[in-house]
């Protein structure tokens, strides 16, 4: 673990890709200001950035929900607001932004308000670590994908706050399913993510996609853990509480589970975490097992082949920019997937998603991931030695 | 032993089953999308009633008798039928006639015994009203006419399924020109006449399979 | 002080005294549903002090096993237990009340001079930074085996534990008649395995 991969070592250099933080220093230097000015006028654009990113990427999601699901029902889905209703979702928001703010009588005001904040917040903080390009995402941090795991283990606190907060049994229920099942995916999740850093050697997310695109599409960490991936997919797709696995906010059982005392702003942001938490697993599942930003054919290949640098700087524009795009197709394919998978399998009972959790997945998980240490023995060449 | 690698490979099949199902039912799904929406977007299109359609009942005042045959074959004795006897002409004169559409079920069974014909089914079905007495429609209101969609400046007509020509299932955009599929019994009759009785026997079959 | 250090002062002051408001409020609030939510917030503030200290793998692993498993563990207990229970007044409560305090301003006042007397070393050790996550796994895997294998093996007494004791245990014969009844659960027959046989 200590020695890096050379090979990841001499990719990285080779393709250092695009430095937006060097280039906007370098021209606030021009300016006129000090290095340490200009890091600090830098700080917050990421951010900003990520948020909006986070937002639209919402928008678009609960877009393309609406418009998907009106597909495979033989609908039409939103039609008026915009162009093929692409302002629905902004419309939703406005109202939902301007409606009265309801706590109800004898509900704890502080929890009240708190459950939603935190809910939202660590799936928004798990953003940190999205790598839309080699130097295109907000800090690389060491921990990489250990963060988002232990950020995602916050929300389940989230969701029992609301829960006991709204002071209504349904909205307990809900609260205390959607912890148990929160606590009960998360174990499986985590073990598929350690099969794949066990591979890649590091837990930066940088490295996993840099280690998946040695050879372009057939070096993608789905052909080395498919069993992984179906794992993952699934215990992203709990964690999210989407439809095989929506329990906690069950409409026939539960009203809207920890939701149901929730109006306005509030309901909005827990509206808002579980399609951001969509997006992000979505994000998450292209990085760790769909090669990232990394093109289906390597870019330095096809430079090669028609005989330009690969350095230079219009390829490199090309190349970050092709990136983004690639880690936002692979991403929004997988949410046309779980939209499909909404439509076609019933909601589980509660004892059936957890025998699945505890019975099924973890296992079968821990077999692969014993699996994946066998195999890095006798292949490590294949599996990251 | 041999029972533990039993049991594993019958939870393996099973898995394999339950992954094989899943894939199906998403096939299924998949396929559904490749289907298009045969949406009417009412209140901007609207379907044209057939012809038969049951809608809300016409009546004409003038033409009434007032025998309340309609009200005795009404299935709940609906119709309200106002008259006094004239002892000088010893003539009924009717003097009010109205049905509650709020209790109506369109059954038609009024419009079928009138004996001088003063009911009539219309094609209007839009009786949505914020008051259900409003729904007590009195002669005056049953003597209206409703637009027809046909006549609507603003509205789409469209045609119904039944109504459209063989294997189109959407309404839209299909030209008036284009016949509906089968043939009306005055054309099947025409044709009769053309052709010599056991050849169209044979045909009608044909047609009836 | 430049623009870095100040904003790590602000930080730690800010940590630290929700640290300690959070946990003198953890144990003084009544409301115990406040308590397990403010311990929530006290690890979180934890957490922030190893960032602070660059150990970011430590932090991690703080929110996840503290916040995400100790924590929410809590906040199931507390929420499933039925909380109506008349509790019996304690004789003596105040002089109980005296002596607990006493032994916490005891501890305190140890706590206080062990750290007054300990020669720290300013400023400590230069952080590792990122390479810490490798150091631990090799600390943990050599020099550390046995404590780490140990606490593994008391994890899975207690998980063993644990599954034993939320068992259900179905009687196979009904009490009052004595006939064998069939109360397996909607699919899977439960065998009872803490019942004495002999008995029966």
């Amino acid at each position: 673990m200590l020695t890096s991969n050379s090979l990841n070592q001499t990719f990285a250099i080779a393709n250092s890709g695009l430095d937006l933080e060097f280039s906007f220093t370098k021209a606030m230097e021009g300016v006129g200001l000090s290095p340490e000015i200009a890091h600090i006028l830098w700080l917050p654009l990421p951010m900003a950035l990520v948020l909006v990113a986070a937002v639209v990427g919402v928008l678009v999601t609960v877009w393309l929900e609406r418009k998907i699901s009106a597909a495979a029902q033989q609908r039409i889905g939103p039609e008026y607001a915009g162009a093929l209703g692409i302002l629905q979702p902004m419309a939703d928001g406005l109202k939902l932004l301007v409606k009265e703010d309801i706590i109800p009588a004898r509900a704890d005001t502080w929890l009240f308000t708190l459950g939603p904040v935190l809910v939202l917040v660590p799936v928004i903080l798990s953003w940190l670590i999205v790598p839309f390009g080699q130097k295109l995402l907000i800090s690389n941090v060491g921990i990489g994908i250990f963060l988002w795991i232990s950020l995602s283990s916050i929300q389940p606190i989230g969701l029992l706050m609301s829960g006991y907060a709204s002071n209504n049994k349904y909205s307990l229920l809900g609260g205390l399913r959607a912890a148990a099942q929160s606590i009960s995916y998360e174990i499986p999740l985590a073990l598929s993510v350690l099969a794949i850093v066990m591979m890649s050697n590091s837990l930066s997310t940088v490295d996993i996609v840099n280690q998946q695109n040695t050879i372009g599409l057939l070096s993608w960490n789905i052909w080395r853990q498919p069993v992984g991936f179906i794992i993952f997919w699934i215990c992203a797709l709990a964690e999210c509480e989407r439809l095989p696995f929506d329990l906690p906010e069950a409409e026939e059982e539960l009203v809207a589970g920890y939701q149901t005392e929730y109006a306005g702003m509030k309901f909005a942001l827990f509206y808002l975490g579980s399609y951001i938490n969509l997006v992000l697993s979505a994000l998450l599942v292209s990085i760790l097992y769909l090669g990232g930003w990394g093109f289906p054919i390597p870019i330095e290949w096809i430079a090669s082949w028609v005989g330009q640098d690969p350095n230079a700087p219009s390829i490199e524009l090309l190349t970050g920019s092709l990136g983004i795009i690639m880690t936002i197709l692979k991403a929004y394919l997988l949410v046309f997937l779980a939209i499909l998978l909404r439509w076609t399998t019933p909601r589980v009972r509660i004892d059936q998603l957890l025998d699945l959790g505890w019975k099924f997945l973890l296992p079968i998980s821990l077999v692969n991931l014993l699996v994946t240490a066998g195999l890095k023995l006798i292949f490590p060449s294949a599996f990251g030695g | 032993m041999q029972g533990f690698i039993k049991k594993i490979a019958e939870y393996t099949r099973e898995a394999v089953d339950a992954a094989n199902y899943l894939a199906q039912g998403l096939a299924v799904t998949f396929d559904h999308m490749r289907r298009r929406p045969v949406t009417v977007q009412y209140p901007y299109e609207k379907l044209i009633p057939s012809e038969r359609y049951r809608g809300r009942i016409h009546y004409e005042f003038d033409k009434c008798i007032a025998c309340e045959v309609c009200v005795r074959v009404c299935p709940i004795n609906l119709p309200v039928v106002d008259w006094v006897m004239n002892k000088e002409t010893k003539k009924k004169e009717l003097r009010n006639y109205s049905i509650d559409f709020g209790a109506c079920i369109f059954c038609g069974n009024c419009v079928e015994y009138c004996p001088t014909n003063c009911l009539s089914m219309t094609e209007e079905y839009e009786m949505a009203a914020f008051d259900r007495h409003s729904l007590n429609y009195d002669n005056v209101a049953l003597g209206r006419l409703p637009t027809s969609v046909t006549s609507d400046p603003s509205v789409q007509p469209l045609r119904e399924l039944g109504y459209l020509p063989k294997g189109v299932m959407d309404p839209h955009n299909v030209p008036a020109s284009e016949p509906r599929a089968g043939h009306l019994p005055n054309e099947i009759l025409e044709w009769m006449k053309e052709n010599p009785k056991d050849q169209t026997e044979k045909e009608l079959n044909k047609i009836n399979n | 002080m430049n623009i870095a250090i100040s904003t790590q002062t602000i930080c730690f002051l800010i940590l630290s005294s929700i640290v300690i408001v959070g946990s003198i409020s953890v144990v003084l609030l009544e409301n115990i549903v406040y308590s397990a939510f403010l311990l929530g917030g006290v690890f979180m503030s934890v957490a922030g002090l190893y960032l602070l200290l660059n150990a970011s793998f430590v932090a991690a692993a703080q929110v996840l096993v503290y916040v995400g498993a100790v924590n929410v563990l809590i906040l199931f207990a507390i929420m499933l237990v039925n909380k109506r229970e008349e509790l019996k007044p304690v004789k003596g409560l105040k002089i109980r009340k005296i002596f607990s305090a006493a032994i916490c301003f005891g501890l305190l006042a140890l706590l206080i001079r062990v750290d007054l007397i300990t020669p720290w070393s300013l400023p400590g050790p230069v952080a590792i930074g990122e390479e810490a996550t490798a150091r631990i796994g090799e600390h943990l895997f050599t020099d550390y085996l046995l404590p780490f294998e140990l606490a593994s093996v008391l994890l899975l007494m207690a998980m063993i534990g644990a599954i034993v004791l939320a068992r259900r245990d179905v009687p196979t014969k009904d009490i009052g008649t004595g006939n064998v009844v069939n109360q397996s659960l909607l699919e899977k027959p439960n065998v009872p395995i803490l019942i004495d046989k002999s008995s029966n």
